[in-house]
């Protein structure tokens, strides 16, 4: 049962839903993991919303419509349940935070199973403080390596949009590390 | 003049295998993309190939078990509530009927007649409720009677709830008085 069409029939029989769902999670669990995590960054909080992701797309297993690929779904689903998270958390910090964003510099500092060089940290601090929607396009472009159309598809949003994004993404990016670099050398 | 471009050729390959051996495989991409798409990486970024973050030994092996676990939880719970239910629903349905059988019966009323009209059974000119002889009236009548001063009719009541209503722990004589408000 590794075709995500077989998956799919086998979740429509309730002898087989189980079984089914277990590869399914099988299948899925690190691609999502590792979209989550760079979101999300700190690995206690990915595990989380990996947890209520897939919890989602469990309960959410009647709604799916063949339209969309299986993948394209789950991604869009653990994307929405990473932002859910991240403004949930923001909103709690945000009295003891001048800035929305310090929060995931904050979890990125604190997470035991970052072993990133001077380079990667700087890199990831400047992810962190790109706006939700351009850096989830930075990071599903830069580290995923998703395709722009299927990237459109799982944010619901244009190509032409995704690229503006992603180059303003790049931009702001570039003008972080060049702005800290020089305490780096 | 073969034998210096066969050469020339093998320099190449080796100079080729030797950057595929040692240079990052993200930058290779990278680069491969940036001439295709006309992206705009910048420099620094093609230095950064490795994930650098890791996940606790082990993690991936067992999170299927700790999900289906979780997904299973609030179903147990949910058969085991229906179940006791299910159980408890005659006990509840005959307790409610004795309980009425033994109101009617241990509530001696003594007046014999009753307006057929809800309405005037319950106007304020009736001076004494408990002289009512419940037993002339027809059931959808009292039904109306008792539910009259609500706006929900008994079609609208859940049996579940009213299940839990009968089962709230009021003895005889408070199912009676609530009635009578």
């Amino acid at each position: 049962m590794t075709n995500d069409q077989q998956i799919l029939d086998c979740l429509k029989d309730p002898s087989t839903k189980e079984q089914a769902f277990r590869h399914l999670i099988s299948k899925y669990k690190e691609r999502l993991y590792w979209h989550i995590r760079k979101i999300v960054l700190n690995h206690d909080d990915t595990d989380d919303v990996l947890q209520n992701t897939f919890i989602k797309i469990w309960n959410g297993l009647d709604s799916f419509r063949a339209e969309s690929s299986l993948f394209t779904w789950l991604y869009r689903i653990a994307t929405n349940e990473s932002i859910t998270f991240l403004n949930q958390r923001k909103r709690k910090m945000m009295s003891s935070l001048t800035d929305e964003n310090e929060y995931l510099v904050n979890n990125l500092e604190s997470d035991t199973y970052f072993d990133g060089d001077h380079w990667q940290l700087l890199l990831q601090q400047a992810i962190a403080i790109l706006p939700d929607k351009q850096r989830i396009v930075f990071n599903m472009k830069y580290f995923d390596e998703i395709k722009y159309e299927e990237m459109s598809e799982i944010l619901e949003t244009s190509v032409g949009a995704l690229k503006a994004s992603y180059h303003h993404a790049v931009k702001k990016v570039e003008e972080y590390v060049k702005s800290h670099e020089t305490r780096l050398d | 003049m073969k034998m210096q471009i066969s050469i020339n050729i093998l320099k190449i390959k080796r100079t080729e295998i030797k950057l595929f051996e040692f240079k990052d495989v993200k930058a290779i991409y990278l680069n491969i993309m940036h001439k295709e798409e006309g992206n705009i990486e910048p420099e620094f970024m093609k230095r950064l190939g490795t994930n650098p973050f890791r996940t606790p030994d082990g993690y991936f092996d067992s999170i299927e078990d700790r999900i289906m676990e979780k997904i299973q939880l609030p179903e147990k719970k949910k058969s085991t509530s229906a179940g006791i239910l299910r159980i408890l629903k005659p006990v509840l349905g005959i307790a409610a009927m004795l309980a009425l059988v033994f109101l009617l019966v241990n509530n001696p009323f003594t007046k014999n007649t009753v307006n057929t009209e809800v309405s005037s059974a319950l106007t304020p000119s009736v001076k004494d409720d408990s002289t009512f002889n419940f037993s002339l009236i027809d059931e959808s009548t009292l039904v109306n009677a008792i539910f009259s001063n609500e706006k929900s009719t008994v079609a609208d009541i859940n049996p579940d709830e009213m299940l839990a209503y009968l089962s709230s722990g009021l003895n005889e004589v408070e199912i009676y008085s609530e009635i009578q408000k």
